[in-house]
């Protein structure tokens, strides 16, 4: 063989038995599954392809009309907070002049998170939320105004100087409360299902438009979360807090805000 | 390029082939229909129109007596979170994801779907006997990955309700 005299010596049979073995071995199951394959994945599309046209929805309930587009992002976050300062004059009487509201049923606003300011006022602006006070309100400001107002919120100064008649912090829960408001937080119920509420609140991670409950007041929690239980407030998309806030008990729903009221948000990872 | 130099490169491709060939039981299928644009959903505004907006969520009677379970995956919850279906009849689940990669789980059903955002991820089910399904996120999507559980209660047939039109099968939350 004088093509391979420049190799090292051949093997010889042995080494063709096995090529040969090894291709009489993976030829048939190649051949066989490789059709098998294909038709697993086309019959997949055509059988999906028939339930998509028959699943068509007319009247639909939607919660609200927002949708995290890197579009909607950008409107809501592209705000201009001296624009926001000025417009915020008349939110001031409710929700104070440093964004600690007087009454403890009355939002904080200070360090909201833009999109989750920026969603709620377009939630009372298209009455997907409903409140006497805030739908007219909303109704009065522009998609500008309302992230020109995010825009001053969310800059402000979570820790300031306590000067403005404010109701903020609550009185701390008793311990029991406590514990059990530290471990929802923390870590949730996994037997339950209920997820931590920092994993969308913070401080561990934010979902889109999820507001930051750190320094947010206790009867104004507790309400939100019994409105979500009830259906009164149903403007949360894909329902997680409607769901959520029916899992919960009563007791867990006061433990949490007051745990939340107290302004102990922060610390919720240090016990258990 | 002789023949051995050939048949080694052959060889090679078709052992390469061997690999999906025999696993495609394996594969995700739901990866397949990004191909297909009539698949496609868009997983930031479900709430919005199409399939999966939240009245049209949960058990649909069909008219041949199986039903359709349409649910959505999202950090960190399955909604509805708790469902019921009748027992003896083929259930179509569909799932869509509205955020991350998540997996529904049957505990003791053998049934592992992949909810893809994006895509709707359909499967057929069957469960011949009641009973209560615990069903949990076994793809990790986030921080409360753990937590992510639900619930398929499987009734007898003559006790599942007759849903009209709109109606859905959905068990209340405990």
């Amino acid at each position: 063989m004088p093509r391979n005299s420049h190799r090292a010596p051949s093997v010889g049979k042995p080494a063709r038995v096995i090529t040969t073995g090894f291709a009489l071995l993976i030829f048939p199951i190649t051949i066989f599954a490789l059709p098998i394959f294909a038709f697993t994945i086309l019959g997949q599309v055509a059988v999906n392809g028939f339930l998509l046209a028959a699943g068509d929805v007319a009247s639909a309930r939607v919660p609200s009309l927002v949708a995290w587009t890197p579009e909607t992002i950008a409107t809501a976050s592209s705000g201009d907070a001296f624009r926001g300062m000025l417009r915020a004059r008349e939110c001031e009487h409710c929700h104070g002049a440093e964004g600690f509201s007087p009454m403890a049923s009355t939002p904080n606003l200070v360090g909201m998170d833009k999109l989750a300011l920026w969603k709620q006022l377009e939630d009372f602006r298209s009455r997907k939320r409903i409140s006497r006070v805030m739908n007219p309100v909303a109704e009065s400001l522009s998609a500008r105004d309302s992230a020109d107002l995010a825009a001053y919120y969310s800059a402000m100064p979570v820790f300031s100087d306590l000067q403005d008649n404010r109701s903020f912090p609550q009185s701390v829960p008793d311990s029991k409360h406590a514990s059990l408001a530290s471990h929802l937080i923390s870590f949730g119920d996994g037997d339950r299902g209920i997820p931590p509420c920092q994993a969308c609140h913070g401080p561990v991670a934010y979902r889109p438009g999820a507001p930051s409950l750190m320094s947010q007041n206790s009867d104004y929690v507790l309400n939100q979360l019994e409105g979500f239980a009830k259906g009164s407030r149903s403007n949360d998309i894909n329902m997680p807090m409607r769901t959520i806030a029916g899992l919960l008990s009563e007791d867990e729903r006061q433990a949490l805000a007051a745990f939340y009221g107290a302004g102990l948000g922060l610390q919720s990872g240090n016990s258990k | 390029m002789n023949w051995r130099e050939l048949r080694t490169f052959f060889l090679t491709v078709l052992a390469l082939c061997l690999i999906p060939a025999t696993r495609f039981y394996q594969l995700d299928v739901p990866l397949w229909k990004f191909f297909g644009a009539a698949h496609k959903v868009d997983p930031l505004a479900l709430h919005l129109s199409g399939e999966f907006v939240e009245s049209n969520l949960g058990a649909e009677q069909n008219s041949d007596g199986s039903v359709t379970v349409r649910m959505v995956a999202e950090q960190y919850l399955f909604i509805p979170h708790c469902i019921v279906v009748p027992a003896g009849v083929p259930v179509h689940l569909r799932i869509t994801s509205a955020d991350a990669v998540h997996s529904l789980v049957f505990s003791g059903a053998g049934y592992d779907i992949k909810a893809l955002p994006g895509t709707i991820s359909e499967r057929q089910l069957h469960f011949a006997q009641p009973g209560d399904y615990k069903t949990k996120c076994n793809e990790f999507c986030g921080a409360g990955h753990y937590a992510m559980r639900s619930e398929l209660k499987v009734v007898p047939r003559d006790q599942f309700p007759i849903l009209r039109n709109g109606e859905r099968g959905i068990c209340a939350a405990q």
